[in-house]
């Protein structure tokens, strides 16, 4: 399933004091099987651009279109498209209702209008994929802490099983350990079903390690469209609009100034911790 | 969309009228509503209505946006409606399937929509051209002199002002809300009463365990900050009334005794 956005513009409540443009004149292609990371410092119109691709919000102008066909043609098409476009919102425990854990997965699937069976199969897939431990469904997800409750959340969505999914800052406000294993089960999720997805991030290095292609958007436009490799050797403009690049990057390009023969497409402390190692030996050789 | 609702937000332009004391709007604001009450006739009417163009022009808000406000509430001016033209005795105009109409009943009925929708103009003009802040104040104000027999006057208005400012958050967060369960294939517009009412269940709670979390935060900082009350609070911003609060005064004396003095004085005139 191909995604096109065209000339996508968003102002909201236009024509009163609190008109506001959110995004202007976008264009996008979306190819089924990606995984995009969205990038942009707060305001820059990420969350508004998401809404409209599964027909949550319309644009003021511009069209979205899946397979060449317009998302607001027809009705019946737009309730498909939210269950073939699954979207997670920022903070998605927000959403959590039920009382159970089962039940709150299961609401996506029945509205859907699935069989009993069917949604049995998909809930206990999409906890699988989400990484719920079983024994947690029959709780209430009120009882849950805040990684648990962001995993039932998402596989909330995952029980859509859509086509595309939609990650809006799925690891903001979680430690550590709980950013790392939910973003391992989004990059293993992409990977088993090939799932397309949209990952919408502050983090660079969440971004880097993940993504094979960044979006990055500023003040409502998009600013940048590459490979991460493309995106992350600009570090100078992405500083500019209050971005960046990560960490182990900024090491690394910073060795490189120092007259080191090291790569500056590093990305990730684990390949890092092996150049620098080899960097060393050879130090240690040539000392010798 | 739901954020679109209008009533009770403050429209931040510079006007005459937000320059106004709050104080002073909010007392010719409730002698308005008492006023309308007593309006008879069309003149009256009139006047009042040309009162309320000029004030919304004053204003500088769209009076489409005032428009908007109405909405919620034309169930209740429409059954306002009907129930006067039904129950109103006097001279027979026609009948309605086995109900008499009344040419009292069609008049009583066109002046009391007039009266609740000039209520509802004239009262969402204090909000919108007061700021919560300035209107609590306000509202602190008026009841200061009531504090000895025992109004809590300090509290009301903290309660009035959480209240006030907590709106718009918490239609963002129905927003929101409604967004999400609509990505999870939630249906608010098909489906008969009860289909309709049991999808309102996914957004209730999400909103109820929100609006007390965030009760709970709001609570907590202000104990980490020392709120004890309103006993011997100081202002950063004492606002007192001005010249402009003077020409507010008057010409709305003028207008509401020109339009109730009519409605007495030509009897004739009464309802034609």
């Amino acid at each position: 399933m191909n995604l096109e956005i065209k000339n996508l513009s968003h102002i909201y409540m236009p024509g009163t004091a609190f008109s506001t443009v959110a995004i202007k004149n976008i264009n996008l292609t979306i190819h089924s099987g990606e995984f995009i990371g969205l990038i942009g410092h707060s305001g820059s119109g990420k969350s508004t651009l998401i809404q409209h691709l599964n027909g949550l919000l319309k644009g003021t102008e511009g069209e979205i279109l899946i397979d060449g066909k317009n998302i607001f043609a027809d009705k019946g098409m737009l309730k498909e498209l939210r269950f073939k476009v699954g979207l997670v919102f920022q903070y998605p425990e927000a959403q959590l209702f039920e009382e159970t854990v089962y039940a709150d997965i299961a609401f996506g699937p029945k509205n859907m209008g699935l069989s009993d069976d069917e949604i049995d199969k998909r809930v206990k897939e999409a906890i699988s994929l989400s990484g719920v431990k079983e024994e947690l469904l029959d709780k209430s997800p009120f009882d849950l802490s805040g990684g648990q409750k962001r995993r039932v959340a998402i596989a909330g969505v995952l029980a859509m099983k859509p086509e595309i999914l939609i990650l809006d800052e799925p690891t903001a406000g979680l430690d550590p350990k709980g950013r790392r294993s939910i973003l391992n089960s989004i990059k293993n999720l992409h990977k088993k079903t090939g799932m397309t997805v949209i990952l919408v991030s502050h983090s660079m290095e969440d971004i880097a390690n993940n993504v094979e292609r960044i979006v990055v958007m500023n003040q409502g436009t998009v600013v940048m469209d590459g490979t991460v490799d493309e995106i992350f050797s600009n570090s100078n403009y992405l500083s500019g609009i209050g971005l960046g690049i990560p960490a182990v990057t900024k090491v690394f390009s910073k060795l490189s100034e120092a007259g080191y023969a090291v790569p500056k497409n590093i990305y990730t402390v684990e390949s890092a911790v092996e150049i620098i190692k080899k960097l060393l030996e050879k130090e240690v050789n040539n000392d010798q | 969309m739901i954020s679109d609702i209008t009533l009770g937000q403050f429209y931040p332009v510079d006007s005459f009228i937000h320059k106004l004391d709050a104080e002073i709007k909010i007392i010719l604001t409730l002698l308005f509503m008492v006023a309308i009450f007593f309006v008879q006739g069309y003149i009256g009417f009139t006047i009042i209505f040309i009162y309320i163009l000029i004030t919304v022009k004053a204003s500088k808000i769209p009076f489409l946006f005032l428009i908007k406000g109405i909405k919620p509430i034309l169930f209740f001016i429409v059954f306002t409606v009907i129930l006067n033209m039904f129950m109103t005795d006097g001279e027979k105009a026609f009948t309605f399937i086995i109900w008499d109409v009344t040419y009292e009943g069609i008049f009583a009925s066109v002046f009391m929509a007039l009266r609740i929708i000039f209520l509802v103009i004239g009262s969402s003009l204090l909000t919108y051209t007061t700021s919560p802040i300035m209107l609590t104040d306000g509202i602190e104000k008026l009841l200061k002199p009531f504090v000895k027999i025992g109004v809590p006057a300090y509290e009301l208005a903290m309660m009035m002002s959480i209240a006030l400012r907590f709106i718009p958050t918490l239609i963002e967060e129905t927003d929101k809300i409604i967004k999400a369960q609509k990505a999870r294939g939630s249906d608010f517009e098909t489906g008969g009463l009860i289909k309709r009412g049991k999808a309102i269940i996914p957004i209730l709670v999400p909103l109820f365990v929100s609006a007390f979390r965030r009760a709970d935060e709001l609570a907590m900082a202000m104990e980490a900050r020392c709120y004890n009350g309103g006993v011997s609070r100081t202002r950063l911003r004492e606002s007192r009334p001005g010249v402009y609060d003077v020409y507010a005064v008057i010409i709305f004396a003028l207008f509401m005794s020109l339009s109730i003095a009519i409605g007495y004085t030509n009897y004739e005139f009464k309802g034609f």
